[in-house]
Formats: C-alpha cells, sequence, structure tokens
C-alpha cells in the first residue's frame, strides 16, 4: 500500500494514516515524524505490574473534563492464524512475546494496552469445550460476514507510533520495540490472518476525515465520533467487575464482540436536522428538551436515559414517532440499573469508508445479542417508527461483520488449552 | 443493460401540460449540466422549509449545480395533498427479480422531498450533483407492492469500488405510491452498479397475514446497473411536465404513473421474470410499463367487505372503518375493526402510522399486510350498534413525503366513529 502524502494531510491525520497503512515504511515514517518527542518519551514497563485481567484499562486511562474514562486514541485489532498445534513449547514462546511487549511499554495510555482474545474456531482444534458461540447475524437488517480465524490482539495507545511497532515487533517484523529487546515473538506460531483492522477516537479526530467521500464537511469540528456526538459515559459503561467471568475455567476473563458497521454520514449530517440527530442518538426528549448541546457536551457524566426515559421507549415510539439509539439500548440494564456492556468502540475509515468498530465486552455472548437486539428494536416498528425509520440510528449503519472471542485472564493468555 | 428512454412517461397530462423546454432552453441546459461553477442555487442549508425557485411562473429550466432544474413552487400550500407546479420525467430500468420479490429501479434528478418524524418535517434540499434514485418493491407472485419500512439496503459501486452505501427512505408519491428513495451524491459520470437488499419483513413490523403470513422471511439482494450521463440528465430535465398555472396548489394529485395496479392489479404473465443476471431486453417495458409496475393502490373503500363504520378524514387522509365479523383475522372468538388510512385521490397506503382506539373498544391497531385486504391496521374486538369509539392517530405515517404530500398527513385530530 502506498503512503500517505505528508503535505497533504494534517499530522494526526497522517499519524492515524501511517496505523492504517501499517507495515515497516509506514512505521519509520511515523517514528521520523514523532521520534524527536516521543523517541524517548514512551514509557517502558514492567511485566510484573499489569493486572491479573487483561481488560482492567480503566484504572490507567485518563479521564476527560467530567471524569468519564477517556479511551486510547489510536486503535489496532490485528487477526491471527495458528501455524502449529499449540503445545506447551508453543504457549512458553507466545507468552514470552507478550511479556517482552509488556517491558517495552507500560501499562498506559502513553505506554500500550492490549488483550488477547480466542475465537470459536480456536476452540474448536484445542478442545471439546465451547466456551463461546460462533458469531451469527443478530438483527434482521444484516447479513454479515464472520471473523474466521483464530486469533486477535487488541493494541490500543495515545502514540500511533506505539501501536504500530506494537504489532511489528509481535510478528518479528522489527526488533527492538521502544529500545527494549524482544525474547521471543509469535513466529512460528502464529502468522497474520485477514481483515486487519484499525481506528481512532478523540475529540476532533473524526473531522481530520472530511477529505473522504463518505464524510461530509458538516462532522462537528469537536466531535469524538463520526456521527458527532459524545459517547461512553461513565454511567452508562459496565464496571469492568460486571464484564468478568466469575467462576469456571475462565474466570477473571471476559468474552468481546467486535461488529464492524459502515455508517452513511451525509444523510445524518445533511439531510437531518440537529434534533433529529439529539433524538435519534439519545432520546426525543433530548431533542425536545435540548439536553445534548451540539455534541454532548451538556451531559456530563450521564446520558440519564435509564429509567424514566427508557421505560418510554414505545410510547415515544407511538407518540412522538421516533426513539433513541441510547434509549432504546437502555433498555437492556440489569434490574438494578448496571449495564451490561463495557463499549471500547472505535472510529475507522479502513478501506476509505466511514465507519465504525463496535467492540464490547461483557460477561457472555449471550448478554450481546441481548443488548443489541434491544438496539434494533424490531419489537418498536411497525407503529410509529419503521424497522430503521425514526428507529435510533438504524437508518445510517450498516452491519459488515462480527466475531466473538474469548479474553482469557492474563495468566491464561498464553494459547490456553494448548 | 438495456438503457430505456425517459420517454415512456404516462402522457395523461399531456393534455393539460407544456413542455417548457424547446430547443432554446435545451441548448441552454446543456451548457449547465455538468458545470462546476456553484450558483449558489443549490442551497443545501438543513433547517428550513424555504423553496428553491422564487414561485414565479416564469418558463423555467435553468438547472442549479446539482442539475435539479429551477422549478417553482407552490408558495402557500394548504395542508392538505394539492397539485405541485410539475411533474417530473424519470427512467424506468428494468425489473428485476430475487426470490419472492421484483423491483422496479428509477432515476430521476435530485429533488426536494420531505423527511418526517413524529409530527415534524424537514425538507431536504439537493445540493449535489447526482440523482433521486427510487425502487418500488413488490411481491413477485400478486404483484401487490409492500408498502412498509422493511429497512432496505443499498451499495453503489462504480468498478468495483463502494461509492455510497445507504438506507434509502421509505416514502410516497402522488405519482410513483409508496417507495424507496434518496438524493444520492455521484461525483462523476459513468456506470454504477447497484445492490439493493431486501430484508425480511419482520412480524414485528407488520402483522402479516392470509398468504403473506409465512412469507418475506428470507434476505434477498438485486442488483441492476445505470448509466449516469450528459444524456440521461439532460432527458430527466427536459422530461419535466408542468401543469396549467391556475392549477398549482390547488387541492387534488397527479395520476400515478402506472396503471392502478395493487391489490387486483393485474400482472401482465411474465412480466419482469427475465432472469436477472442475463441483462437482456426481456421484460418489454416499452409502452407495456403500466404492466410491468404495479402501483401501491389500496382497493376503493365500496370494495370492502363488513360492516360500513364510515369513510372518515383527517388531516386530508382518508379512513376506510370497517367492523368485520366473520374474518380469518382473529381466532375467530371476536370481531375485527379494520382500519385502512390512505392518500385521497390515488388510495396509496400510509404505512408506519400508530392507531388507537378509545370508547366502546380501546388499544393500539396493528399494522398488518394481508394477502387480500392489503395494508391496513387491525384490532380485535367485539362493537355492538349505537356504539361510539375514537380513533386517534398518535403518530402520522413515518414516511418521507414527495411534493404535493408534505402538508398533509401531519396534524391529524381523533375521529370519531359510530357503530349504524
Ligand atoms: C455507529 C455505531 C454507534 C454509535 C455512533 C453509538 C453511539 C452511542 C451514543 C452516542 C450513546 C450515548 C452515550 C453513552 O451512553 O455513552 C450510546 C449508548 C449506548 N450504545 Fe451505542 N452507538 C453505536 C453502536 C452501538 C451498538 C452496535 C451497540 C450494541 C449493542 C450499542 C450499544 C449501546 C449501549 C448499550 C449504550 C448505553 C445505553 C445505556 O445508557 O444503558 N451502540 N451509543
Ligand atoms: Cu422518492
Amino acid at each position: 500500500m502506498e503512503l500517505p502524502d505528508p503535505d497533504e494531510t494534517s499530522r494526526r491525520d497522517y499519524l492515524r494514516s501511517l496505523v492504517a497503512v501499517g507495515g515497516t515504511a509506514a512505521l519509520s515514517a511515523c517514528l521520523d515524524l514523532t521520534g524527536d518527542e516521543s523517541g524517548s518519551g514512551v514509557p517502558t514497563g514492567d511485566p510484573v505490574e499489569r493486572p491479573a485481567r487483561q481488560h482492567a484499562w480503566n484504572d490507567a486511562l485518563g479521564t476527560d473534563d467530567d471524569g468519564n474514562p477517556r479511551p486510547p486514541e489510536h486503535h489496532v485489532l490485528v487477526p491471527l492464524s495458528l501455524t502449529t498445534t499449540p503445545d506447551a513449547d508453543a504457549s512458553d514462546t507466545v507468552e514470552a512475546a507478550f511479556q517482552s511487549l509488556e517491558r517495552a511499554y507500560a501499562h498506559d495510555p502513553a505506554g500500550l494496552l492490549f488483550t488477547v482474545g480466542y475465537s470459536p474456531a480456536y476452540f474448536a482444534q484445542v478442545s471439546s469445550e465451547k466456551p463461546i458461540p460462533a458469531p451469527e447475524a443478530i438483527t434482521t437488517l444484516e447479513s454479515p460476514e464472520f471473523d474466521e480465524f483464530d486469533a486477535v490482539v487488541h493494541f490500543a495507545s495515545d502514540k500511533a507510533a506505539v501501536v504500530m511497532e506494537a504489532e511489528q515487533a509481535l510478528l518479528g517484523e522489527t526488533d527492538e520495540p521502544n529500545g527494549v529487546e524482544m525474547d521471543a515473538t509469535l513466529e512460528g506460531v502464529f502468522e497474520r490472518a485477514e481483515p486487519r483492522r484499525t481506528g481512532f477516537v478523540g475529540p476532533g479526530l473524526p473531522a481530520e476525515h472530511t477529505g473522504l467521500d463518505g464524510v461530509p464537511d458538516s462532522v462537528p469540528e469537536e466531535a469524538p465520533f463520526f456521527m458527532g456526538f459524545r459517547s461512553g459515559f461513565a454511567e452508562s459503561q459496565a464496571p469492568e467487575e460486571r464484564v468478568t467471568i466469575q467462576d469456571g475455567p475462565y474466570a477473571g476473563g471476559t468474552t468481546m464482540h467486535v461488529e464492524s458497521l459502515t455508517l452513511q454520514l451525509q444523510t445524518w449530517f445533511e439531510q437531518d436536522n440537529h434534533f433529529q440527530r439529539v433524538s435519534k442518538i439519545y432520546s426525543p426528549e433530548h431533542g425536545e428538551e435540548e439536553l445534548a448541546g451540539d455534541v454532548g457536551e451538556k451531559l456530563g457524566t450521564s446520558t440519564g436515559v435509564a429509567g424514566e426515559i427508557a421505560e418510554r421507549t414505545e410510547q415515544d415510539a407511538r407518540e412522538r414517532g421516533m426513539v433513541g439509539h441510547a434509549q432504546k439500548a437502555a433498555r437492556a440494564r440489569d434490574d438494578n440499573g448496571t449495564p451490561p456492556l463495557l463499549r471500547r468502540d472505535f472510529n475507522t475509515v479502513d478501506n476509505e469508508v466511514p465507519g465504525v468498530h463496535f467492540l464490547s465486552l461483557q460477561r457472555s455472548i449471550d448478554e450481546f445479542v441481548r443488548v443489541r437486539q434491544a438496539m434494533a428494536g424490531e419489537d418498536l416498528a411497525g407503529e410509529g417508527v419503521g424497522q430503521r425509520l425514526n428507529n435510533g440510528i438504524l437508518q445510517y449503519i450498516f452491519v459488515r461483520r462480527r466475531g466473538n472471542f474469548l479474553l482469557p485472564p492474563r495468566e491464561d493468555r498464553a494459547l490456553l488449552e494448548a | 443493460m438495456t438503457r430505456h428512454s425517459p420517454g415512456r412517461r404516462t402522457d395523461r397530462l399531456s393534455r393539460r401540460a407544456f413542455l417548457a423546454a424547446g430547443a432554446a432552453a435545451t441548448g441552454a441546459l446543456a451548457g449547465c449540466i455538468g458545470g462546476d461553477d456553484e450558483d449558489g442555487n443549490g442551497n443545501g442549508g438543513n433547517g428550513t422549509n424555504g423553496d428553491e425557485g422564487d414561485g414565479e411562473p416564469s418558463s423555467p429550466d435553468v438547472v442549479n449545480s446539482s442539475n435539479a432544474p429551477t422549478t417553482p413552487s407552490v408558495e402557500d400550500p394548504p395542508d392538505a395533498v394539492y397539485l405541485p407546479t410539475h411533474q417530473e420525467s424519470m427512467e424506468h430500468l428494468e425489473t428485476v427479480e430475487a426470490g419472492e420479490y421484483a423491483v422496479m429501479p428509477m432515476l430521476t434528478y435530485p429533488h426536494k422531498f420531505w423527511l418526517v418524524s413524529g409530527t415534524e418535517r424537514e425538507a431536504v434540499t439537493p445540493d449535489s450533483t447526482g440523482v433521486h434514485l427510487m425502487a418500488t418493491v413488490w411481491d413477485a407472485e400478486t404483484g401487490e407492492v409492500l408498502p412498509v419500512d422493511t429497512g432496505a439496503q443499498l451499495r453503489l459501486t462504480r468498478d468495483g469500488d463502494l461509492v455510497d452505501q445507504r438506507a434509502p427512505w421509505p416514502m410516497i408519491s402522488q405519482t410513483m405510491g409508496f417507495h424507496f428513495g434518496d438524493n444520492v451524491p455521484l461525483p462523476e459520470q459513468g456506470t454504477y452498479a447497484v445492490e439493493f437488499d431486501l430484508t425480511p419483513i419482520g412480524g414485528d413490523t407488520v402483522r402479516k397475514t392470509g398468504e403473506f403470513a409465512d412469507r418475506f422471511t428470507e434476505p434477498r439482494t438485486v442488483r441492476f446497473e445505470f448509466e449516469f450521463d450528459q444524456e440521461f440528465q439532460e432527458s430527466v430535465v427536459n422530461g419535466v411536465e408542468y401543469l396549467e398555472e391556475d392549477q398549482w396548489g390547488d387541492r387534488g394529485a397527479l395520476e400515478p404513473m402506472a396503471g392502478m395496479g395493487g391489490m387486483n392489479g393485474e400482472m401482465e404473465d411474465g412480466a419482469g421474470d427475465d432472469d436477472m443476471d442475463d441483462g437482456g431486453d426481456g421484460n418489454g417495458s416499452e409502452g407495456g410499463m403500466e404492466m410491468s409496475m404495479p402501483f401501491s393502490a389500496l382497493q376503493p373503500a365500496d370494495a370492502y367487505l363488513g360492516t360500513d363504520l364510515g369513510t372518515l378524514a383527517s388531516g386530508d387522509a382518508t379512513f376506510v372503518v370497517r367492523y368485520l365479523t366473520e374474518t380469518r383475522l382473529t381466532d375467530g372468538s371476536s370481531g375485527y375493526l379494520l382500519v385502512s388510512p390512505r392518500t385521497p385521490y390515488n388510495r396509496v397506503p400510509l404505512a408506519d402510522t400508530a392507531l388507537a382506539v378509545e370508547g366502546a373498544l380501546e388499544g393500539e391497531l396493528i399494522q398488518t399486510l394481508d394477502s387480500e385486504l392489503g395494508h391496513h391496521y387491525g384490532i380485535a374486538g367485539d362493537l355492538a350498534s349505537d356504539e361510539q369509539l375514537d380513533l386517534v392517530v398518535e403518530s402520522p405515517p413515518q414516511v418521507a413525503r414527495h411534493r404535493g404530500y408534505e402538508t398533509a398527513f401531519l396534524e391529524m385530530p381523533p375521529m370519531t366513529v359510530e357503530v349504524p
């Protein structure tokens, strides 16, 4: 793939596009660019300081002005296929490789956060256990492709150079990430599979992509996500404990679902008006009462949809002809008001098309399916809202792909069951 | 792909219409089409209901940067179905079939339409070159148009590259009835391929009854191609036909383009059943369009059986109300209240409306698609002579509107139904 031209893009956009391109040439271009400030600035780490749960990121994350966890800016999902039959030796190699990365980078968004997950295809090869189901279509609106590779590594960092370098170091494509030697790599055990996915999240990042055909100039300057609104408020996210498997062989782990979506931003920003957008993303109440502001800045740490607004969803469909995405999804909260999903989704322009890699952690895949069905709101369609029309954001999102993974606790992350 | 000229419009109107574009105008037009100069006409702003054009009945056909002719519009339309100033022309592509579905894709220039959310309306004004892409979807077996938001989506590619992906809006138009459509910006002229996904008609969206009960459960994709070129752009713009000025804004509607098909609409045997892959000129739409595209018309009021509870009106929609005692639409233990809201004049079904009754019978009506009675809303229950109930429109039809329908079916006061 060709490297982007640095003169034609903003610096952050250039970094993002290097992550998307990947490869050693992109990495050295990235290091050239960030070298003087981050070459020495990326903190190294110590494997013993990593938490027991791979998904325990929240303590390491910074917060925004309101106190919501701030997700890392750059993300890569690297799919892997086994090239050998897993055994104890292979497992040792894999663990040594991961620990090398943990020495090279601190457990911090300024360093590297990562998780390793295994797919149903992996378990079919190594054990008779089926801890997670194969992915399936969840709604009537989709005919997705499915992730069929064996494992996936999710890399996240505020530094574009770090996610690229870590990925390449793990696969033996570069030596000495952040100046630290790799004791082992995945070579001989895993090779790259398809599709590699990349993305970004943070205020201002989506608006840097208005050069693409599918990204209109009207994407708000300060929006953290493509659809223009803040998401991931602390109050609507499951605590890490809530998504952690409590007992059995995978206790301390979690499950991950990755849903890749394409977005239609032109109709969203240029046909709908702000009132409709706010109503469709949060709730009609948010639209009418102007509760959200331009990009959700008025909302603090909570959308306030849980409880009364969520309970009124069906009534809003009938009487206001419109329901909000968050409002619908909040119907699937636990009885005590706790949200069951920990959403770590990010924006993407993979294949030059705006989209979202909706990455969600939950105790079991069933819980994802249940919430996703609440979000699809098929029960609401027909009288007042359509199967897509005015039914949250369904008019603008298109499911392309789904994958299910088990994220074991850190101590079992290297070829578990092998 | 076979190219059909857009000459296959009904010419019902041509008697009372005049063709505005003379040779001179056409020449001027050609110079404008595809030109890059932003002339400010392509107002893409949100939040207004302002019309393009100044409402002056001049001879129009100056195109703006989006290739939309700057047609005059009715200045102060009634809150009712009204006659616009002109009738659009469009290109009909060949009917394509997949599984149980038949689809006719149609193209015209990007034009203004209105989204509806609740009782709010939002104008969509074209602001870039492209097409208004539409598709009418019907049951290949019975020819009945499937008039509800089934969540269809399309992917547009050029030379294999994705150009656009969107869920076209469910919308209603006087001449085309219920269809899916949107203004789709096209970066440049060329051949475009479309994959149009039809999603199953979920039982939650619409209760399917009669022979439809177990049908439309499989997702299907139809594929077609179209040419976006100067010839197309000119022909759809030149084909615009104007109504006599003294009719503009009058209550009334343009006539449907195809023959009134619908429930009893006959599909010419074999029409549209040519293999979608052969790309051949199988389906003789030429001149035979009336047969090949059914129009989403419901039966006239007097065709419905049961006790006549009246033909009511609200928001300029017509509501046919019947009480059925002998019907397969209930489990047999009670009667059935059938309510069929439709547009006046053309009897286009009004989908995704929230209706409820209060009084002698109370509850929410369920949107239903029956193989014989067509699209309607219904509730099981018993009614006796002299009883009275209110028919309440909780939300007006949530479908986008072409011109002439945008001011109607929004404010819809309750109606009183009396059992004779
Ligand atoms: C393009 C895709 C999506 C966008 C732009 C989006 C955006 C949002 C926004 C703005 C909120 C409200 C802010 C917040 O509560 O943090 C929200 C909430 C939520 N979304 Fe999404 N979302 C998307 C896809 C999904 C998907 C695929 C799911 C799958 C189940 C989902 C599940 C949820 C849940 C569970 C909530 C919280 C509801 C609660 O308060 O309990 N979202 N989303
Ligand atoms: Cu249309």
